[in-house]
């Protein structure tokens, strides 16, 4: 068992709350989202393991390391650009979505840009940092944060507000034509597996078969906590209307004896640290692509112009994207990924195979 | 000295942060805190709603319970409260808002669902804050003060939750699963009715929804019955009658589970089964503990006339609070299951079965 890619596996499955997953799983439930989650089940743990099979013959090394004596400098490029690229939307992705909604429960007055001002100066403190510091914060924020948002599902499974009528009412539709969007933004949970172009530089030993199973049952009970408990509250025909289920559903839990009665302001502060470093995960991974994309030696003037390009990135988004165009572009990012993923696994399934032959 | 130059780049590009304003917190003296919202509609005028909010006046320790309610009368909330904005000095917070209160007039109107939605809209308002209908207005309702009261609202807060009182003729409502009800096909709307008396509240009944219209009101006894049928509250009372001994059973367990059988070309009917256990409390002639068994026979036939008594007329007025059509939609697999049971929901019958077990009598035989 190692540790450290569960935690980047995890990690995905945490932030899919803020990445519109259940939004789009619950958009679909009456056509083909149970049978979409079913299939994205094999499809991410098969990726997952072909894609750290491959990688494994490589222990301790990054993609940019094993790729850098290619003839072929072009289409390395194109591989760990796109994958960069689309790393990197990412996190783009969760930032905005993050940003909209602390400023719609937690400070509506202050302005948007104010607050990504925060959270950039946090997240690029943290990019810079070599990869082996990056996981050890992320190994921390998880071992704080976890076992409370345990603790809230436990609560939301436990409440007589629960209705496993609606739940299986929405499972009476399983048979239905699998919808494409919700499958893509079902393995989006499993996709966590990407982080390990990078982050295969921290992990040295051979993953074992325990890894992968572990990952299933995390997997199968995230999935099912994502798409099902917002319908249980918020009823199976109720439960689209909301814009944030997750959160709407936080909000319906109460803790008579805690010190804040409304679980929203809780769930939303566990949330702070977790983004901040799903963000941060992702765009570690996107800034060490780009570095290596180009051949010369990295300088410290490199580094600040790439932040800069992500930094307007960002400030763009927050500006022209609004909440329910972001949600729209993340249905059909979703499918995009689940493309390039595919493509990506397999493209270094056979290279790795080939090369090591 | 590379290091100290990027730890000073960083140092700078923090403290700009420092330059940024416009942040818009109010201190906590400059807000409004409302504690309670009351919706009646409106007498004697154009306008559609009477809005009020009750309004917690913080103050010392000897005049703790201090509140104001603002009115104002207008066709939509989001209007009603922009109108009491201009009435009061500071800015208004929802944010502690715990109880919505609505008038039974109002809620027998039958476009409400902009008052309704508008709650779940608001970022600010909790969705669990606790709807009820008062009568005889919602306003009543909000203007009482009961002598045990330590903050504003604090009375409803308590007796509508159950970390106050604990009976079983209190079903209490949550607003989130209230709007659940609102749109979920086989599963319809209850609210608590709250009376107001002089200086009590009094919550002992329930009116039933037909979606967003009430349309029925239970009786105190029936609204009992519903709870245990709805396994909400096991602290509860049976008052039985058998010959001429009158004895009341004191509760410690009430458990109901329900099946709906839809046989080929029989009447389908929906196995309703009551699991009761408890203690006797009081009786007028005496019990045993060897004859119990012939009480609790006395006691099961009771209890199976009620459910089945207020099982019908819910099932008269074509109200499903407990959801029965939801369950037939969640087993059967076909896509018109819903046509289907409003269908089949009018001429269904009930088969009670109800077990009690009564422990022992109590301290003394």
């Amino acid at each position: 068992m190692n540790r450290y890619f569960l935690y980047l596996v995890f990690l995905n499955m945490l932030i899919n709350v803020i990445i519109f997953v259940p939004k789009i799983l619950i958009e679909h439930r009456y056509n083909g989202s149970v049978m979409g989650v079913l299939i994205a089940i094999p499809i991410g743990i098969g990726m997952n393991y072909l894609y750290s099979h491959s990688l494994n013959k490589f222990p301790g090394q990054g993609l940019p390391e094993i790729l850098a004596d290619s003839k072929h400098r072009w289409l390395v490029n194109l591989h760990l650009g796109s994958i960069q690229i689309l790393w990197f939307s990412a996190g783009l992705i969760t930032l905005l979505g993050f940003i909209d909604i602390l400023s719609r429960f937690v400070n509506p007055e202050m302005p948007k840009l104010f607050l990504i001002t925060i959270y950039l100066a946090a997240i690029f403190l943290i990019i810079q940092l070599p990869t082996k510091r990056v996981m050890y914060f992320l190994e921390i924020v998880l071992f704080l944060n976890t076992p409370l948002i345990g603790f809230i599902i436990y609560k939301t499974l436990t409440s007589e507000f629960l209705s496993w009528d609606s739940i299986l009412e929405v499972g009476t539709h399983l048979f239905e034509k699998p919808s494409l969007k919700a499958m893509a933004a079902a393995t989006y949970t499993f996709s966590g597996f990407t982080n390990l172009i990078i982050f295969n530089r921290v992990i040295k030993e051979k993953l074992k078969i325990w890894n992968f199973i572990i990952i299933l049952f995390l997997g199968v009970f995230n999935l099912f906590t994502t798409f099902f408990i917002p319908i249980g509250f918020h009823g199976s025909d109720g439960a689209q209307e909301y814009l944030y289920p997750w959160i709407s559903t936080s909000d319906s839990l109460r803790l008579v004896y805690s010190p804040i009665e409304r679980v929203l302001y809780i769930f939303l502060m566990f949330y702070m640290s977790i983004s901040l470093m799903s963000i941060s995960i992702h765009w570690h991974v996107a800034f060490e692509l780009l570095k290596g994309t180009f051949k010369e030696k990295e300088n410290n003037k490199k580094n600040w112009m790439i932040m800069a390009a992500f930094m307007c990135c960002a400030i763009a988004g927050v500006l022209f994207l609004n909440t329910v165009l972001l949600n729209k572009i993340t249905a059909y990012w979703m499918i995009l990924l689940l493309g390039v993923e595919v493509m990506t696994v397999s493209i270094f399934f056979i290279w790795a195979r080939r090369r090591t032959a | 000295m590379k290091t100290l130059v990027k730890w000073r780049l960083i140092v700078i590009s923090l403290s700009a942060v420092l330059l940024l304003n416009g942040c818009g917190f109010k201190d906590i003296d400059k807000r409004l805190f409302v504690v309670s919202i009351g919706i009646d509609k409106a007498r004697n005028s154009t306008k559609k709603y009477l809005v009020s909010l009750k309004f917690a006046i913080p103050g010392g320790k000897n005049k703790a319970n201090d509140f104001f309610i603002v009115t104002e009368k207008a066709d939509s909330m989001a209007e009603a409260v922009r109108a009491i904005k201009t009435k009061v000095d500071k800015e208004i917070d929802f944010s502690h808002a715990k109880v919505f209160v609505f008038s039974e007039e109002m809620v027998k109107l039958t476009d409400n669902a902009g008052v309704y939605y508008w709650l779940a809209r608001r970022r600010d308002i909790q969705e669990i804050a606790w709807v009820a209908i008062g009568t005889p207005t919602a306003m009543d309702v909000l203007k009482v003060k009961p002598k045990s009261e330590q903050l504003p609202s604090n009375a409803l807060f308590l007796s509508l939750g159950k970390d106050g009182s604990e009976t079983p003729y209190i079903i209490s409502e949550f607003y989130f699963d209230m709007k659940k009800r609102l749109i979920e096909r086989g599963l319809d709307p209850f609210l608590p009715i709250i009376e107001a008396k002089k200086d009590l509240l009094e919550v002992n009944t329930v009116g039933l929804f037909n979606k967003s219209k009430l349309i029925l009101n239970l009786s105190q006894e029936e609204t009992k019955i519903l709870n245990h049928i709805m396994n909400r509250e096991n602290k509860s009372a049976l008052w039985v009658k058998t010959g001429n001994i009158k004895f009341i059973v004191n509760t410690t367990k009430i458990k109901t589970k329900y099946k709906i059988i839809t046989l080929k070309g029989k009447q389908p009917f929906i196995k309703v089964s009551v699991k009761v256990n408890g203690t006797i409390e009081e009786t007028t002639a005496k019990i045993t503990n060897e004859k119990l068994s012939r009480y609790e026979k006395a006691a099961e036939k009771r209890l199976k006339k009620q459910i089945k008594g207020v099982l019908v007329k819910i099932q008269k007025a074509n109200v499903d609070p407990i959801g029965f059509g939801l369950r037939y939609r969640s087993r059967h697999f076909n896509n018109n299951d819903w046509e289907e049971w409003q269908r089949i929901y009018p001429h269904l019958v009930f088969k009670v079965d109800t077990k009690v077990k009564i422990s022992d009598t109590g301290l003394i035989e």
